[in-house]
């Protein structure tokens, strides 16, 4: 059997670095930096490493000859297979292999050095490796390569240990390489003066995410655009490694720090001159739609444009202003409620809202409006239910994240929160806005994590600990006031008691009287029959005559009684 | 669900400003702040059991509170300003009738069996420090500590000053006068000055009243006085734009607003939410 590929030394067989849990490098936000950088077809290009079949046939359109060296002989079949122009050289073997070749004027590796070695290769480290692939450069070629960077917080946060991270699938000559550069300056310092541009990089098991210029990575803070970018991406990073904490913390930390660059998944290096390029490359709306968001910072902010298919086309500028969450997380943090609902109610005033779907980590104060940022999410509902949405967004994360705030767990754990919220902004008892709100809010959220990380399940236990202490103290709490209850139920008890002494002693004396005055009105009765008083009543009657006008009046009136 | 949350009817107040039964008002999930002092809203000794919720006036006891190890703060304003807001015609004269100074002398505090706390000191001094300082009719109130015991309350009396007291604040739910505060607020609009000596309660009550604020005089001295916030030397530390006869309005209301938390007052919704007042069916 005709082969079809061409041989050089070091192949590996059986192998494949395609259906690995790595995949080629590839994926459109590559795609489109290659689409920017690769200078019109006459050149000589190669490409060094696993490739994706579409990066192939976009190198291939853009030059006159173009050689794909990869390791694995099935791999290197499969290639020329899919990628039958007769422009297209394939060949199988190592890097070392290829040494003495003429130079290209186009060198592409845009997977790294990692995978271009077989077993049969001396353990070259990486400058060795970089040095073979710059003497098949020319002078003045354009050279792409990756550098996988293993200070990346997706490695620091990795919770397995060091010897557990690499599966056979992943064969590599060194895992412990000194010379490797593992920061911005290290790989500038390794890769010379030619260096014109480095791009912090961020995939998805190879297949690019995001590329974003590691001076904006590094000059941007904690909830601006370009962290937001870095973050999402570092989270779509990290979705297939088993974590010790949430990456966001981390990006977060690195941000202030300035550092976010230097804690990337990798790097992506430009040596040489080509076509323009953006700061930033990253999926536009879904990953899935393959359309490219295309960022440009500059001294007042970005500009934003889409190449291919995305959802919705995002505002094309953009200040370069910490995001709307991260202000009200900042604000929550210092339990600074006034601020918070200024904020909140000048997001209630907002006519945007009525736009479309809000994420508040990627709005953006501007002066007094807001511009919405990198994403937009489609949906026409209307402006309280947008708003309650973004509020249980805001409040999902919040409580994830465990982050610091004033409310209470009562209000957390119920719609309380977002009611609380939406009243700031204006929106008072909307109950419906806050039940649609909870329905998008759950359509928007990213899949939660199979396995959580380590500081998320041990944040759990405390807060359940915590819960349990509380639920103690509640009750002791309780029993406090039942003992305050009881105290004050003893004093009207025994003001109750006094009363009824007090009543008791009343009734008694009343009785008392009662008596005596029997046994006054007897003592009468009975004086009042005796000789002597009978005598005294006639004697008064007849005393009576002693005055005659009045005896007279007396029987005059008597009589007319009668 | 503490005692001292019904004190002077706070918990009364707010349960009216929720729009809820104000004769019985529901309980509050923790402790309530009944009054302003230079640390964390409470007595250096107070207790408080594990998650309970500390409903402070202002954002300076929230923080002291934290730097105390404890957690659960709410700012939510003094209740004093719910009252001002839910009667806004409660006592209220016009400005150029305002007239006379009520004066708070500084007062002990009160609990069964002879507990408590007495203040002792120069009345008679502090009385002839009034007469020089006062230039309009001057109302003295007593606390019912103060107020019961006759050789305080006939020494103001027999100088010639009309002695009043507002009520108590009742103990163990027992005793509370529920209008005690609005009998306050009422005595404040109708005044021109509020003076105290000691910087109280009742000076920052007064100012959000529109009264003019006076802080001087024999600071006095109270049984069992606790010194772990820091006492009188912190207030004058801290407030002594607060202290004096003739103290700059404008700053007493900036003070005033902050010691009161009137940033932090909230709409009904949202307070009934924070004390879990909602029916949860």
């Amino acid at each position: 059997m005709t082969d079809s590929v061409l041989y050089v030394r070091g192949e590996i067989q059986p192998w494949t670095d395609y259906a690995g849990h790595r995949a080629p490098a590839g994926g459109a936000p590559l795609l489109a930096l290659l689409d920017d950088l690769l200078p019109d077809p006459g050149s000589r290009t190669l490409v060094v490493g696993p490739h994706s079949p579409e990066l192939i046939e976009l190198a291939a359109s853009r030059t006159g000859a173009l050689t794909v060296l990869v390791r694995s002989v099935s791999d290197a079949r499969d290639l020329r297979a899919a990628v039958p122009s007769p422009t297209v050289t394939v060949i199988t073997g190592a890097l070392d292999g290829l040494a003495g070749a003429p130079p290209y004027d186009v060198v592409i590796a845009a997977d790294g050095l990692d995978r271009v070695l077989g077993a049969d290769s001396p353990a070259l480290d990486w400058p060795a490796r970089l040095a073979l692939l710059s003497a098949l450069a020319t002078e003045d070629a354009v050279v792409l390569v990756a550098v996988a960077n293993e200070f990346a917080l997706t490695g620091l946060y990795d919770r397995r240990p060091v010897g557990e991270r690499h599966g056979d699938d992943e064969w590599r000559p060194l895992h412990d390489d000194p010379a490797r550069p593992t920061s911005p300056a290290q790989v500038a310092a390794a890769l010379g003066p030619r260096l014109s541009r480095l791009y912090a990089t961020f995939d998805a098991a190879g297949l690019s995410h995001t590329l974003l210029d590691a001076a904006a990575a590094a000059a941007t803070r904690p909830g601006r655009p370009a962290a937001r970018l870095a973050a999402e991406a570092l989270a779509v990073t990290a979705a297939h490694t088993p974590l010790l904490a949430p990456v966001a913390d981390g990006a977060d930390a690195a941000a202030r720090a300035g550092l976010l660059a230097a804690v990337a998944p990798g790097w992506l290096a430009l040596l040489g001159s080509g076509g323009a390029t953006h700061t930033a490359y990253a999926p536009a709306g879904s990953p899935s739609a393959g359309g490219v968001l295309l960022a440009d910072l500059d001294e007042s902010g970005w500009t934003l444009s889409v190449r291919g298919q995305a959802a919705a086309v995002p505002a094309s500028r953009l200040p370069d202003t910490e995001s709307a969450e991260t202000l009200l997380f900042r604000l929550a943090a210092a339990e600074n409620v006034p601020g918070f609902r200024a904020i909140a109610a000048r997001l209630g005033a907002w006519a945007g809202l009525a736009d479309g779907l809000v994420l508040l980590d990627d709005l953006y104060p501007d002066g007094d409006d807001f511009a919405r940022g990198l994403t937009h999410p489609a949906g026409g509902e209307d402006a309280p239910a947008i708003l309650a949405a973004a509020y249980h967004r805001l409040r999902d994360r919040l409580v994830r994240a465990h982050r610091r705030h004033p409310w209470p767990p009562w209000m957390v754990d119920s719609d309380d929160l977002v009611t609380t919220w939406l009243g700031m902004s204006g929106i008072a008892d909307n109950a419906v806005a806050v039940k649609r709100g909870r329905e998008i809010a759950d359509g928007l959220a990213a899949p939660r994590a199979g396995e959580p990380d380590l500081r998320t399940v041990l944040a759990g236990a405390e807060d359940d600990r915590r819960r349990a202490a509380d639920l103690a103290g509640k009750v002791f709490g309780l029993e406090r006031t039942l003992g305050f209850r009881d105290q004050s139920l003893r004093t009207r008890e025994q003001e109750i008691r006094a009363l009824r002494e007090e009543l008791r002693t009343t009734a008694e004396e009343l009785r008392a009287t009662r008596g005596e005055l029997r046994t006054a009105t007897a003592e009468l009765l009975r004086l009042h029959a005796l000789p002597v008083m009978r005598l005294h009543s006639v004697t008064r009657k007849v005393a009576k005559v002693r005055y005659p006008r009045q005896f007279a009046r007396a029987i005059k009136h008597r009589l007319r009684k009668g | 669900m503490h005692h001292h949350n019904v004190y002077y009817g706070q918990q009364h107040i707010l349960a009216r400003y929720c729009g809820l039964d104000d004769e019985f008002p529901p309980r509050i999930p923790g402790y309530l702040q009944h009054g302003w002092n230079v640390g964390c809203g409470w007595n250096p000794a107070h207790e408080f059991f594990d998650g309970a919720w500390r409903y402070v006036w202002s954002d300076a006891p929230r923080r002291r509170g934290h730097s105390l190890g404890r957690r659960n703060h709410a700012v939510i304003g003094a209740p004093m300003l719910y009252l001002m807001d839910m009667e806004p015609d409660l006592g209220r004269v016009p400005g150029d009738e305002r007239k006379g100074t009520l004066w708070f002398l500084f007062h002990g505090w009160d609990a069964p069996g002879h507990r408590g706390g007495k203040i002792h000191g120069d009345h008679a001094r502090l009385i002839s420090e009034i007469k020089e300082t006062e230039s309009e009719p001057v109302t003295i109130s007593l606390y019912y500590t103060e107020y019961q015991r006759p050789e305080i309350r006939h020494s103001y009396e027999d100088a010639g000053f009309e002695v009043i007291c507002f009520g108590r604040r009742g103990w163990h739910y027992e005793g509370t006068d529920r209008q005690f505060l609005h009998k306050l607020l009422a005595a404040l609009r109708r005044a021109k000055r509020v003076a105290s000596n000691r910087l109280a309660t009742a000076i920052f009550y007064g100012v959000a009243a529109g009264c003019h604020p006076a802080v001087y005089g024999d600071t006095m001295e109270l049984e069992g006085d606790n010194p772990a916030f820091g006492g009188q030397a912190r207030i004058a530390r801290l407030w002594g734009d607060m202290l004096g006869k003739d103290i700059d309005l404008a700053t007493a209301r900036a003070i005033t607003d902050e010691e009161l938390g009137r940033a932090w007052t909230m709409p009904p919704a949202e307070l009934r939410m924070l004390f879990d007042w909602n029916r949860r069916d």
